[in-house]
């Protein structure tokens, strides 16, 4: 623990509140099959990053938001193993929004990267 | 409150709950139905694990009961800002913000819902009406009691349905999840706790009382429209009467117009049209509001 953490915090807090959209449209828009919550979370989890996939609870509501939003839709499914499951599939527009957004990160992530290295005059 | 690593996936429910118990119901209904799909799904994967070790792990993957709380706080407030399509603009003049109300897409949908509900409003109280004798009248016999079950889970799940309509057309936050009854318990103990719950009572009641709110809400709509319509096209139809453009082939059985009345009745007809916005949007605010007491549990 040291002075930096509370600002590292901070700062992870918001870059992710972005970018978790972002990965969850991509999770939804490279499967097949539909999925629910627990298997994106753990498919999150594989890349390793923390930022990415924090606190999982997180992902939930993002992911309730991008079906109201109309950018995923949602079913239910009984499951054995617990409570009935909302499986999540991407729309057609949420394609569009995610190529769009992937554009965005790109710029941003470029721009960003170009400051970083001081190429800036 | 203790805040001791919970042992069971009950013990870490109870948590959140508590955690969140000022929070809006709705949300609470949320949180505590995804923690339970994440947690059982959890201890599936892991059959050979305990649910007390499973759970201290819980911590560092889906979060403690307060982290947890914190996120669905702070994420719904950020992520239905960042994702919905954002408001119109508020307008300052009193006539802007008389006009302004076409441009709300809240005062369409309410409008939409205001016709709507005399349908759904006859079939909830078909449904609660039919239900509640036929229970009452089956008592005495064997089949009585699975109906009257049978008839409380179906009250049940129109509430459900009913919060969705809600949502998406009065814009007031409902609950997007059945509430789960405890895994744990007995079937009997589960149906027992359907009777048992204040919110399936209030739901019936909510039902009961849509039959007279839908033909309130429906004559109003419909007064509104098609007395403000009928004036706008009456005053196109007489003004191209009076230009000698008869393209509406309009014949006064009543009584020919004078040709003062002509922007009298247009204005009187826009001003109506937009009076019946503003009713409705009115509307659709009280409604949500009585919705949400009568079909969300509160916490």
């Amino acid at each position: 623990m040291n002075d930096t953490e509370p600002h590292l915090k901070k700062f992870q807090k918001e870059l992710s509140a972005g970018t978790v959209s972002l990965v969850l449209l991509a999770v939804l828009g490279q499967s097949k099959e539909a999925l629910y919550g627990y298997q994106i979370a753990k498919r999150l989890e594989q890349t390793g990053d923390p930022l990415l996939v924090g606190k999982q609870s997180a992902l939930y509501p993002v992911l309730r938001n991008l079906s109201a939003a109309g950018l995923a839709e949602s079913h239910v499914e009984p499951s054995v193993t617990g409570p009935p499951r909302r499986y999540y599939r991407i729309t057609e527009l949420g394609r569009q929004a995610l190529s769009e957004w992937a554009q965005t990160w790109r710029t941003t992530r470029h721009s960003v990267d170009s400051v970083l290295e001081g190429n800036l005059r | 409150m203790n805040t001791a690593t919970p042992k069971t996936i009950p013990e870490y429910l109870e948590q959140l709950r508590y955690e969140l118990r000022s929070a809006d119901p709705a949300l609470l209904q949320d949180a505590l139905y995804d923690a339970e799909e994440y947690l059982r799904s959890e201890l599936a994967e892991n059959p050979g694990t305990d649910e007390a070790t499973l759970l201290a792990t819980i911590a560092t993957s889906y979060g403690a009961p307060e982290e947890v709380a914190a996120i669905y706080r702070d994420t719904e407030v950020r992520v239905a800002k960042a994702l919905s399509p954002p408001p119109p603009k508020a307008r300052r003049s009193p006539l802007g913000q008389f006009f302004g109300v076409a441009a709300d897409s809240r005062a369409w949908a309410a409008l939409f819902y205001m016709l709507l509900s005399l349908a759904t409003g006859i079939v909830y109280f078909t449904v609660v009406t039919t239900g509640l004798s036929l229970s009452f009248g089956l008592a005495v016999l064997i089949i009585g009691i699975p109906f009257a079950i049978l008839f409380v889970g179906i009250v049940r799940l129109l509430s459900l349905v009913e919060g969705r309509l809600v949502e998406v057309m009065l814009g007031e936050r409902m609950p997007r999840r059945p509430l789960y009854a405890e895994r744990g318990l007995p079937l009997l103990t589960r149906i027992g706790r359907m009777f048992t719950d204040p919110r399936t009572w209030s739901a019936m009641l909510y039902m009961v009382l849509m039959l007279p709110l839908g033909i309130a809400y429906f004559t109003i709509a419909v007064t509104g429209l098609s007395a403000s319509l009928a004036l706008i096209y009456g005053s196109l139809a007489m003004g191209l009467h009076l230009l000698g453009l008869d393209v509406f082939s309009v014949h006064w059985y009543v009584d020919t117009p004078a040709a003062w009345e002509v922007p009298v009745a247009m204005v009187l007809g826009v001003v109506g049209l937009f009076v019946t916005l503003h009713v409705a949007r009115l509307v659709g605010r009280g409604h949500g509001l009585l919705a949400k007491h009568l079909l969300v549990k509160s916490a």
